[in-house]
C-alpha cells in the first residue's frame, strides 16, 4: 500500500510499468464513465428522433415522467412531461419514436389504468392498422381505468349483498320459514296417509277424503246399476229412441203427402193466373165499351140542342 | 461535593470541547479544501508528482480491483438471484430489475466501495504518517506548507478518489451485466427491454445523484482520515480508536442519508 515502504528506491523501469499501469486504470474508468453516460443517455432516448403525443385525463395520478406507453405489451413512447391544463385537466406529452409512430393511428384508444398493486399503465390500441397514421402533435383523450376507486363502490356492494344474506338465512327469514313449512310438509308426506296429508294439511281431513272417495264409489255403482243394468234408464232410452223412429217414418209419409197436396195447390195457382189474364181482357173490353158510350153520350150531348158545352173532354 | 466542581456541569471543559470539535471540523474542511485546490492545479502534475500519484494508484487501485470487482461480483450475483427468483414468486417480476438496479448499483455498490478503500487505503497508511503531536489547544501546529502538500498529500488523495471512482464504477458496470444475464440469460434479445428498464432507473436526478454520491463518497474517504490524522486536535485527546474513522463513518453517513432524502423523498 505504502510505496514508499515497499519500494524506497524503484527503478526507473518500475516507475514507468507503474505509470503505465495508472494510466490504463484512467484510461478504463474514463472509458467506463464516457460509456456508461452515452448509455444512459441511449437508454434515456436522447438520440432518438420522437415525434409529440399529448394524452390528456381528468386524473393523473400514478402517472411520473420517464413512463412508458405500450402498444401489445411493447414500449413504443415515453412520458416526457405531464402539465395541468387551464381547463383543470391533465396533459401527459408524451414522446414517441418515429420507428415506432407508425402503430399509432387516428383511430387509436388510449387507456390508462391504475391496479392495486404496481404501477399505473398507459395502454395504445390500435385496431385498424390500415387507418391513416397519427400526425404529431396530435391530443387524445385517455380512457381511465381505476381499481382502487371501484374498490368503496364493490365494498357497498358486497356489504349490501351481506346484509340482504344475512335477512335470508336468520332466524325470522322467509327462508327459514319457507324450509320449516318444508320440513313441515316432508313431515307429512312421510306419514300414513303420504301426500294426502300433506296436501289436505291434516290426518283427519285426509280421512274424509278417502271417506268421500268410498262413497263415490258406493254412488257410481249404484247409478251404473240403476243406468246400464236390467230395466235400466238405458233400456227405456233404447225403447224410446225405437219408438221415436216409427213415428219419423209415420211423420215422412205424412210430409209425402203434404207434398201432394202442395203440387195440387200449385197447379190451383196456376190456373189462377191464367183466370186473371182473362180478366184483364175482359176489363180491356169493357174500357173499350165504356168509351164507346161516353163518346156516344159525348156525340148525343153535342148534337143535344141545349148543350153550350162545347169542350171536349177525355176519358 | 460543590455543584461547580461536578465533572458534568463544568462549563469550562464543556466550552473547551465544543471548541476543540469545531476547530477540528474547520480543520478537516480546510484541509479538504487545499487538498482539492492543489489537485485541480496544473502545477501539481509535475513529472515527479505524476511518478508518485501513479504509485499510490497503482497500489490502491491497481492492486485490489481485480479482488475488489470479484468479491463484489459474488455479492451481487446473490443479492440479484435472492431479489429476482423472491420478486418471480411474488408475481413482480417486472419490477425486480429496477429493484437490483437501485439497491445495488445506485447504493450499496459505491458505498461498499468507499468503506473497502477507507478501510484499506484510508486509514491503514496513517501509520506511516510522521507528524508532529500537538498537546495543547492554545499551541496549534503550524500550518502545512504548500509543498508538503502538493508532494505528500495531493497524491495520496486522489489516488485514494480515484480507487473509489474505479472500484465503484467497474463494479456497478459488472453488476449491470450480470442482473441481465441473470434475468434474460445468454441472449440479445432482452437487450431493449433492459436498457429502457435502466433508462426508466437513471433519471436526470438519479444520475446526477449517483455522480455527486460517488465522488462525495470517494473525497471524503481520502480526506477525512488524512485531515483527522493531521489534526492536533484529535491527537490531543489520545484516543484509542483510529483517527478520524468515527468521522468518516459520520460524514460517509451523512452523504448516504442526504442522497436517501434527495431521492426517495
Amino acid at each position: 500500500m505504502e510505496p514508499q515502504s515497499e519500494s524506497p528506491s524503484p527503478s526507473p523501469s518500475a516507475i514507468a510499468r507503474v505509470e503505465r499501469k495508472a494510466i490504463l486504470l484512467l484510461i478504463l474508468i474514463s472509458t467506463l464513465v464516457l460509456g456508461f453516460l452515452l448509455y444512459v443517455m441511449y437508454a434515456r432516448g436522447v438520440f432518438e428522433s420522437t415525434q409529440q403525443l399529448v394524452l390528456i385525463s381528468d386524473d393523473a395520478e400514478g402517472v411520473i415522467v420517464g413512463m412508458d406507453l405500450t402498444f401489445a405489451g411493447f414500449p413504443i413512447g415515453r412520458v416526457r412531461r405531464i402539465e395541468l391544463a387551464p381547463d383543470g385537466k391533465a396533459r401527459m406529452v408524451i414522446d414517441v419514436p418515429r420507428k415506432d409512430a407508425h402503430w399509432l393511428r387516428t383511430s387509436s384508444i388510449f387507456t390508462m389504468e391504475r391496479g392495486m398493486v404496481g404501477e399505473t399503465h398507459i395502454r395504445a390500441f390500435s385496431g385498424i392498422l390500415t387507418d391513416p397514421p397519427l400526425p404529431a402533435n396530435s391530443e387524445r383523450t385517455v380512457l381511465r381505468g381505476d381499481t382502487s376507486a371501484e374498490i368503496p363502490r364493490l365494498v357497498a356492494t358486497t356489504r349490501a349483498l351481506l346484509e340482504n344474506l344475512e335477512n335470508m338465512t336468520g332466524p325470522e327469514s322467509s327462508i327459514n320459514t319457507s324450509l320449516g313449512h318444508l320440513n313441515t310438509v316432508t313431515e307429512r308426506l312421510s306419514g300414513r296417509y303420504g301426500m294426502l296429508t300433506g296436501v289436505m294439511g291434516s290426518e283427519e281431513n285426509a280421512k274424509k277424503i278417502i271417506a268421500t272417495l268410498d262413497r263415490t264409489n258406493a254412488l257410481l255403482a249404484k247409478t251404473d246399476q240403476r243406468i246400464y243394468g236390467p230395466n235400466g234408464v238405458m233400456d227405456g232410452t233404447q225403447a224410446a229412441v225405437t219408438q221415436l223412429n216409427a213415428v219419423l217414418k209415420e211423420a215422412s209419409v205424412s210430409l209425402k203427402k203434404v207434398d201432394a197436396v202442395l203440387a195440387e195447390a200449385q197447379a190451383v195457382g196456376a190456373n189462377a193466373r191464367v183466370a186473371s189474364t182473362d180478366l184483364g181482357a175482359l176489363r180491356a173490353e169493357v174500357e173499350i165499351s165504356l168509351r164507346k158510350v161516353s163518346q156516344l153520350v159525348d156525340e148525343v150531348n153535342r148534337k143535344w140542342p141545349f148543350a153550350r158545352d162545347t169542350e171536349l173532354k177525355l176519358p | 461535593m460543590p455543584p461547580s466542581s461536578s465533572p458534568y456541569l463544568d462549563t469550562d471543559a464543556w466550552g473547551r470541547a465544543l471548541l476543540r470539535g469545531a476547530a477540528s471540523w474547520w480543520h478537516l474542511l480546510h484541509f479538504g479544501a487545499m487538498v482539492l485546490v492543489m489537485a485541480l492545479s496544473p502545477s501539481t502534475y509535475n513529472r515527479a508528482n505524476r511518478a508518485t500519484t501513479s504509485q499510490y494508484i497503482y497500489a490502491s487501485t491497481w492492486q485490489v480491483l481485480p479482488w475488489f470487482t470479484a468479491l463484489a461480483a459474488l455479492l451481487s450475483l446473490v443479492l440479484i438471484r435472492i431479489v429476482v427468483v423472491t420478486a418471480l414468486s411474488y408475481g413482480l417480476s417486472q419490477y425486480a430489475l429496477q429493484m437490483v438496479v437501485r439497491v445495488l448499483v445506485l447504493e450499496l455498490i459505491p458505498l461498499s466501495a468507499a468503506l473497502f478503500v477507507a478501510l484499506r487505503a484510508g486509514l491503514t497508511f496513517n501509520a506511516s504518517l510522521i507528524v508532529t503531536p500537538l498537546k495543547s489547544f492554545a499551541d496549534p501546529s503550524p500550518p502545512l506548507s504548500l509543498a508538503s502538500l502538493r508532494h505528500q498529500y495531493v497524491p495520496r488523495v486522489m489516488a485514494s478518489t480515484f480507487a473509489v471512482l474505479t472500484l465503484a464504477m467497474v463494479s456497478s458496470v459488472i453488476a449491470l451485466v450480470l442482473a441481465y444475464l441473470t434475468v434474460y440469460g445468454l441472449t440479445l434479445w432482452g437487450l431493449p427491454g433492459y436498457t429502457r428498464t435502466v433508462g426508466q432507473v437513471f433519471d436526470a436526478a438519479v444520475t446526477l445523484g449517483f455522480a455527486l454520491k460517488t465522488i462525495l463518497f470517494s473525497l471524503a474517504v481520502a480526506v477525512v482520515p488524512m485531515a483527522a490524522r493531521l489534526d492536533p486536535y484529535q491527537i490531543a485527546t489520545e484516543d484509542t480508536v483510529q483517527p478520524g474513522a468515527v468521522r468518516l463513518f459520520l460524514v460517509l453517513l451523512l452523504i448516504e442519508a442526504a442522497s436517501l432524502v434527495v431521492k426517495y423523498i
